[in-house]
């Protein structure tokens, strides 16, 4: 806990120091073109713009702690409520990209690791080969091409909320889904074909043949248990990055969500809705490592935390 | 996994919906989300895109061929041109139920003026020194000094008539006596007007439903209108698709004049581009048509000075200081520069048309000498460091690219602090002339004046009018061709039956 206090001070420091050393002026930002020195000073003052840096960290600190992370300049409404209202598309769409990643990741990579050095192998490897190659809004462009352009069985973006249902939602977030989760499938299809590799050269999984176990048997219940940590680390870490490349993929499908939120913020210079996302994007990715480590102990039971 | 796949999309093609919109439902892509709904705090384009003349409406309206045309008020009347009275339309209603009173137009210009308000033009609105209610529908207006502009201030987006009661919900629940309401806004994703039933112009709005969907990447934009999930691309869609689009059967495409300038400002305040023989040496170097081909395909159209082909006052100078780079080099040469000299061009990449712009200019530039460099600096910077406002003191560049959409801005070449810095005593008097001199044939005189004058002294250069490209499915009717006002009228827009 002491160690997630203080990276979220640290995090929230930095990104507080950041954003206000950016150079732009948030009230010319707002006023664009057709400002002038009267509503920038105006705009200045109604933001708090006006005061020292360490004075507006400390406001901002006092108010966060007690559950206020301020009100945004752009939509004049509180910044808690709009991460919220975000994470509603954010959310399902890292979940589905994390079920998508993993669902495909791992029996491939299984598949390829039992399929060594024949066709089997090979082929999965050029697949993650071209997975990892392939940047995430580039495949997003050409799933929307395909799927949405030249077959119409999806739209090409946007999001209509979860008010029509389960599957009218799910479907809008599928193929951003895929698209976000493809690089990080072809890492992590990698990643368990070598962990799984280098258990099944062990001498325990030799002796568990040798006692005429079932293939399955010895695959599932002794090779990729003990495989499995290295995967769960990348898998963790993995999580994480979703989230940030959920950035880029919501620009090109208009989803609105956490990402398209924090582009649009630091375009406008909207300072406490980046403070608020950077934050509690930071105490996701906290929570997620605190959650990995503890699967770690349930995994391998050797692993135990004093 | 495979199974799974197949059968999602399998699900995916049983249960979509039909793509056909119903054909009085619109869904229309812009690709900036408007800063609150405020017309009368904010000068954001985005905002009057939404609510200017869709939900609020003003006095006059500037329609589609850029005429004033009475609006809530039916007509009008001065003897002295330092006065005016309106007289308002009867049985005209708010959204809210409420008539339009001569009250309402007295408390939104009341507030205008006032600078407690901080109308973002107030400016626009000094020249008013009392607005006085004649009775429920006739409403006077009297002036302090007469202001030629004061009855296209009355057709601007600032000048939108609204119930003294819903003032406070302006920037969320705008209320207007306009063709449509505001029903939704999803923050981040879109906006939704639905018709207002009893909108005073019979037979209007023709459509039910409006959507604006906020989609700010061309390419997006492009995949929704290809696939079918908007029905209109307002704006941001580029020159370089539109020959593809223009072949698609599916689709129209519609090219109009717009009132955004593309200018390459110089630093006025700054050597060498204090000296006009420089500044009339980068005109001669620039070829117009070379820029238009090159950064937009061909569309837009050469401007010659700050006013447009959409201004009554239009008169076409782009051939008095033409693409001559012999002349070029000789004027470098008498202001002491025969070797050329360096320069930075400072552009914003978030406005596509700067970048490509710039890059054609900086070869042209090249012929001559000039070894312009090309810094792109995101859209803050560029505010604090170009556009330079209070507390900026000097700005901080050479050259720059950008579009001024505003229309009836030739003032800003009259402000010596405005960021192109240039200071001109003779053009001052002339545009305060023109401020002062309702008579049309001597203003027109003093706008030909104006334009020759900034031809002939080229403290910037007015490279093109930016096209107007709205891209439409097939069947929609009634959008605007040209956009001579910063609006998105929508109240004659209809399918097809």
């Amino acid at each position: 806990m002491a160690a997630l206090a203080a990276t979220l001070f640290f995090v929230s420091l930095l990104v507080f120091v950041v954003v206000r050393v950016l150079p732009g002026d948030p009230a010319l930002i707002i006023l664009g073109l057709e400002a002038n020195p009267d509503s920038v000073a105006r705009v200045r003052q109604e933001l708090g713009l006006d005061r020292p840096i360490p004075v507006q960290y400390a406001r901002w600190v006092t108010r966060a702690l007690g559950g206020d992370l301020g009100r945004s300049i752009q939509y004049d409404v509180p910044v808690g409520t709009l991460i919220l209202s975000r994470l509603t598309v954010t959310l399902p769409l890292t979940l589905l990209a994390a079920g998508f990643m993993i669902a495909a990741a791992i029996p491939l990579g299984v598949f390829a690791a039992t399929h060594h050095r024949r066709w089997g192998d090979y082929l999965t490897m050029t697949l993650s080969q071209l997975g990892v190659a392939v940047p995430g809004f580039w495949a997003g462009l050409l799933l929307i091409l395909l799927f949405s352009v030249q077959l119409g069985w999806v739209q090409a973006g946007g999001f209509d909320g979860w008010g029509q249902g389960v599957w009218p939602g799910v479907r809008s977030l599928l193929l951003p889904a895929i698209a976000l989760g493809l690089f990080q499938f072809a890492v992590l299809a990698r990643t368990t074909r070598s962990a799984l590799l280098e258990v099944l050269r062990e001498e325990y999984v030799k002796t568990a043949r040798a006692k005429g176990l079932a293939e399955w048997i010895v695959l599932f219940r002794h090779a990729l248990q003990n495989a499995l940590i290295p995967i769960v680390t990348v898998a963790g870490v993995q999580l994480g990055q979703l989230l940030a490349g959920s950035i880029i993929l919501e620009s090109v499908f208009y989803l609105p969500g956490l990402g398209r939120l924090t582009l649009a913020a630091i375009s406008a210079r909207d300072l406490p809705v980046v403070q608020g996302v950077v934050v509690f994007v930071a105490s996701m990715i906290v929570t997620v490592n605190a959650a990995v480590d503890i699967l770690y102990g349930v995994l391998d039971p050797r692993i135990r935390y004093g | 996994m495979m199974r799974l796949l197949v059968a999602a999309l399998v699900a995916a093609v049983l249960f979509s919906p039909a793509s056909a919109q119903t054909p009085t439902s619109l869904v229309i892509q812009v690709p900036t989300e408007p800063p609150g709904l405020d017309l009368t705090s904010n000068p954001s384009s985005a905002i009057a895109a939404v609510v200017f003349d869709n939900v609020q409406e003003g006095l006059i309206k500037i329609d589609r061929t850029g005429k004033m045309v009475p609006w809530l008020a039916e007509r009008w009347y001065t003897s002295d041109n330092k006065s005016y009275t309106f007289f308002l339309r009867k049985g005209v209603r708010f959204s809210n139920g409420r008539e339009m009173k001569a009250a309402d137009v007295k408390f939104a210009l009341d507030r205008a003026v006032n600078p407690e308000t901080k109308h973002p033009y107030r400016v626009q609105y000094e020249a008013i020194q009392d607005v006085i209610v004649k009775d429920d529908y006739t409403v006077t207006v009297a002036l302090k000094k007469i202001d030629a502009t004061f009855l296209y201030t009355m057709a601007r987006q600032g000048s939108v008539i609204y119930p003294r009661e819903a003032v406070d919900t302006l920037k969320s629940q705008p209320i207007g006596t306009g063709p449509f309401t505001v029903s939704e806004w999803v923050r981040g994703d879109r906006i939704v007007l639905l018709k207002n039933k009893d909108y005073w112009v019979k037979g209007l709005p023709k459509l039910d439903r409006v959507v604006f969907r906020f989609i700010p990447d061309p390419n997006s934009t492009l995949a929704a209108i290809k696939s079918g999930d908007i029905d209109v691309s307002a704006f941001g869609i580029g020159p370089e698709s539109v020959d593809d689009l223009k072949k698609d059967a599916r689709l129209q495409v519609i090219v109009g004049d717009t009132t955004n300038d593309v200018t390459l400002s110089m630093n006025n305040s700054k050597k060498p581009y204090s000296d006009k023989r420089v500044r009339l040496a980068i005109t001669h170097a620039i070829n117009k048509d070379e820029v238009l081909k090159g950064a937009m395909f061909g569309y837009g159209k050469i401007l010659g000075s700050n006013v447009d082909p959409t201004n009554p006052f239009f008169v076409d100078v782009s051939k008095r200081v033409g693409y001559d780079p012999a002349l070029a080099k000789k004027l470098l040469a008498e202001a002491g520069y025969p070797n050329g000299f360096d320069a930075v061009f400072k552009v914003a990449p978030q406005y596509y048309y700067t970048v490509r712009s710039a890059e054609v200019v900086a070869s042209q530039l090249a012929k001559v000498g000039i070894r312009a460099t090309i810094q792109q600096i995101e859209w803050g910077q560029w505010l604090s460091q170009v556009f330079c406002l209070a507390p900026c003191q000097t700005p901080d560049y050479d050259m720059s690219i950008i579009g001024h959409a505003e229309a009836w801005d030739i003032g800003n070449f009259a402000n010596p602090k405005y960021y192109f810095r240039w200071d001109s005593p003779a053009f001052q008097k002339l545009y305060q002339d023109s401020q002062v001199t309702v008579d049309d044939k001597t203003r027109r005189a003093l706008y030909v004046k104006m334009q020759e004058m900034l031809a002939d002294e080229a403290p910037a250069v007015w490279l093109y009018m930016h096209p107007r490209l709205v891209i439409t499915k097939k069947g929609v009717t009634g959008m605007w061709k040209d956009q001579p006002a910063p609006v998105l009228d929508l109240s004659e827009v209809a399918w097809q039956k």
